[in-house]
């Protein structure tokens, strides 16, 4: 399984972040890897989340190639740097693409376990 | 980076355009001149000669900031003008640049007109600018067209271009583009020149499209700017200067208001002119808290935008950590390609706490539950954040360590200059470093978290909780940061727990955050008001007589205006009335020096001695902030304070002011009025 695909399992399976409770829409990752175009849907709903493999509508859409949605799934990726530089392409709610990218790790906090409380 | 003496600004918000006084941008590496959007130079130069010659100006017209007029002629300065040829030039910028430009023949011949219009664009971050970067990575290209001249910049999927366009035929050429007319006597010519800023993605689309959209055309920004000055109260008073500071201030803030891509349209403000045009969050939050009796509309999208960048998780690089509020948010190629950690940088202690104490300070204006409401788990974030991440040494104080040593900030509180924080005798500190200002700010945070707490997210057990650890903090920071042989607090504590001795200005934020016992006050005030700090117009950042003392140090003896309008509003709120009159009269009246529009900082030199107050070389103008200033002071001088449903009003003036009256103060009240006359019992 790619890092992408077992990042969104970890959603479908989490269900539930109180990080989002005031939360309600739907984003679309469409991530392309040559022809072929994978597509996950997140609909939120007052910090309920639902993740599927879909291509329905969405309010907002991310865009990113497989190898971009690889390392951001890794942690690697800072997404405002790679919006403004155009290696994410957000269309409709930046604030809600924005809220979205909270939900992928950062790779200096798994190397990070010394003395913070 | 150096000062920029005699240069005109266009300002609307993130984008703005710094000439010389004739209207031509010519830059050099290190200077911020040009045209700026997003943190990117997008003309580097645009240079007007006419015959072959270049134009000199007879006056210009910059009252309003989005718009400037140059009255010009062509031939040097010191030739005698044969001023038959006349030209006005005037521009106006909004989400892009449109520069009019017509010439006149008053001659009694016929004229040949051969007017060009040099133009190169570079493409400068402004870190690039700042530190003198003069390599790109990425590569030009350029573009002629029939009708349009288009230079651009790309590296990777990267791209930033901008096109010039023109109302009359023209010539373009690589470097800019030619236009050819022959005015007989009494005629005139004119034509209209467009530039448009894109940061295109990859697929065409363009970032600042919806910028755009959401202003049809710059035609409506003086609408915009009358309704602002509307919708905030009326100042009448019978001094000028304050007149004048009143109305610069609010223009000032209207100038700097720019809208950040993820809000849809609402404004915050940019911090200032020219190197801080972004969002910052201490200089956004101390710039709302100033500015609630005037112009409140700036609050509610300045915490929503800092909610929802707060810190999520736990990076070194950007400095973030969970509830953490960001310091500083840039777009330019150099946070795009993470050379900076600008998107956004977390490294500041003070936004969090500050975040909490605003709303609080905001509801308690204008009575907007429904915003505490939507930021409960912001605001409950950030308070966690100053036991959970910022408590460095566990000894239960707010403590600051860069976790990136090569682009991070070292001091990471409001004076953040590298040599900001020292002992009196001139040494620098050990890491980690805990401000004293940034303790009274988190006590304050938990005190008006608790309020909040109580009457808005009706949890009484969490307001409790933060009230004890108020409690707490109030004995364990009086304990630790006193210096009972000096009478003041220390500056900060070391790393090894020890005291920062040396006497600074941020011995008065605390009287604001109300972290000093009244006993205690009068001996702190003694200290703000003495010689040492105090110059006559203000007081200084840090004393005189510390090791590190200079009247032109940044944080190291300057006076800033905002610093003062917080050190004014603490001392009313001990009961020093007097006292924060003559601060509020010292810091207003120096406006008048700067044409009612307070820099950022200004010397720390002795009134008396100087007579004027000495203007800081890189002093950053207009600044959100010193703009605030002038209505915080204003706020302290009538003494209006929100009390549940109504506004109290106990005014304190200066003798400088007789009479001061400000009219439909907007709040939970509806509008009312404040009335201030100078009593001749006080100072």
């Amino acid at each position: 399984m790619t890092a992408t695909s077992a990042f969104f399992e970890r959603l479908t399976v989490a269900g539930q972040d109180p990080r989002f409770s005031n939360v309600c829409g739907s984003v679309r990752f469409d991530i392309r890897d040559g022809d072929r175009l994978e597509q996950w849907l997140l609909n939120i709903d007052h910090g309920r989340m639902r993740v599927t493999r879909s291509a329905g509508p969405a309010e907002t859409v991310i865009r990113v190639s497989a190898e971009v949605a690889e390392a951001m799934a890794r942690g690697e990726v800072n997404g405002l740097a790679a919006i403004t530089r155009g290696e994410i392409l957000v269309d409709g709610d930046l604030a809600m693409a924005l809220r979205i990218g909270r939900l992928f790790p950062r790779a200096s906090e798994q190397a990070d376990s010394d003395g913070r409380k | 980076m150096r000062d920029i003496p005699g240069t005109v600004s266009c300002i609307d918000g993130n984008t703005f355009l710094v000439s010389d006084a004739s209207g031509d941008v010519e830059s050099s590496s290190n200077t911020p001149v040009g045209l700026f959007a997003a943190d990117t130079r997008f003309l580097s130069h645009w240079v007007l000669t006419v015959n072959g010659e270049r134009l000199n100006a007879l006056s210009v017209d910059d009252s309003q900031y989005y718009e400037v007029t140059f009255f010009v002629v062509p031939g040097g300065a010191v030739d005698y003008v044969q001023a038959d040829v006349s030209a006005i030039r005037r521009r106006r910028i909004g989400p892009d640049l449109t520069e009019s430009l017509t010439m006149f023949n008053y001659g009694q011949q016929d004229v040949d007109l051969d007017v060009r219009l040099e133009v190169a664009a570079d493409f400068a971050d402004i870190f690039e600018i700042k530190f003198n970067v003069q390599d790109k990575v990425g590569s030009h290209y350029t573009r002629v067209e029939p009708k349009e001249l288009r230079l651009g910049y790309r590296r990777g999927t990267y791209r930033r271009e901008v096109s010039l366009s023109a109302s009359e035929p023209a010539t373009f050429d690589p470097h800019g583009l030619r236009f050819t007319a022959r005015l007989r006597p009494g005629e005139q010519w004119s034509t209209e020149l467009r530039v448009v800023m894109r940061a295109l993605r990859p697929d065409g689309v363009d970032f600042r499209a919806p910028l755009r959209a959401l202003r049809p055309h710059d035609s409506t920004l003086p609408e915009s700017v009358r309704a602002w000055v509307e919708a905030a109260p009326k100042l009448d008073t019978e001094n000028i200067a304050l007149q004048q500071v009143y109305q610069r201030s609010l223009v000032d803030l209207a100038a700097l208001r720019f809208a950040p891509l993820s809000l849809g349209g609402a404004s915050v403000p940019a911090a200032g002119l020219p190197w801080f045009m972004t969002l910052f969050g201490r200089d956004s939050l101390l710039t709302c808290l100033q500015t609630l009796p005037v112009t409140p509309s700036l609050t509610p999208p300045t915490l929503r935008i800092l909610g929802s960048l707060q810190g999520a998780r736990t990076d070194d690089v950007l400095d973030e950590d969970p509830g953490r509020i960001l310091h500083e948010l840039r777009y330019g190629e150099s946070a795009a390609f993470e050379e900076q950690p600008h998107s956004p940088y977390y490294g500041t202690v003070d936004a969090s706490p500050l975040f909490v104490v605003l709303l609080d300070e905001y509801e308690r204006w204008s009575g907007d539950t429904a915003l505490v409401t939507e930021l409960e788990q912001e605001a409950r974030a950030a308070l966690a954040w100053i036991d959970q991440y910022a408590d460095l040494r566990s000894t239960g104080y707010i403590w600051y360590h860069s976790r990136n040593p090569a682009t991070g900030l070292e001091n990471q509180c409001w004076k953040d200059s590298w040599d900001s924080i020292s002992y009196a005798d001139g040494r620098l500190p050990s890491f980690p470093r805990a401000t004293c200002e940034t303790q009274g700010y988190a006590y304050d945070a938990k005190i008006r978290g608790a309020r909040l707490a109580r009457t808005v997210w009706g949890d009484p057990d969490y307001a409790d909780r933060l009230e004890r650890e108020a409690a707490a903090l109030y004995d364990r920071f009086n304990e630790d940061f006193w210096l009972d042989d000096r009478g003041y607090y220390a500056l900060a504590l070391d790393g090894e727990g020890n005291r920062v001795d040396s006497l600074s200005s941020n011995i008065g934020h605390l009287l604001w955050s109300g972290i000093v016992p009244p006993e205690r006050a009068s001996r702190v005030v003694e200290h703000l008001m003495g010689p040492a700090l105090f110059s006559g117009w203000g007081v200084r950042t840090l004393a005189e007589g510390q090791s590190r003392y200079n009247p032109l140090g940044y944080h190291n003896g300057t006076v800033w205006p905002f610093d003062n309008s917080f050190i004014a509003w603490g001392l009313r709120r001990y009961g020093f009335a007097s006292e924060a009159a003559r601060v509020a009269e010292g810091i207003l009246y120096a406006a008048t020096y700067f044409q009612g529009r307070l820099p950022e900082a200004f010397g720390g030199f002795d009134r008396h001695t100087t007579r004027y107050p000495v203007r800081y070389p890189t002093a950053g103008s207009p600044q959100a902030w010193s703009s605030g200033a002038s209505m915080l002071l204003l706020r302290t001088m009538l003494g209006i304070n929100p009390h549940e449903d109504h506004l109290a009003v106990d005014p304190a003036l200066p003798s400088a002011f007789a009479r001061i009256a400000l009219l439909d103060i907007p709040g939970r009240w509806g509008k009312v009025d404040a009335f201030a006359r100078h009593r001749p019992d006080q100072p």
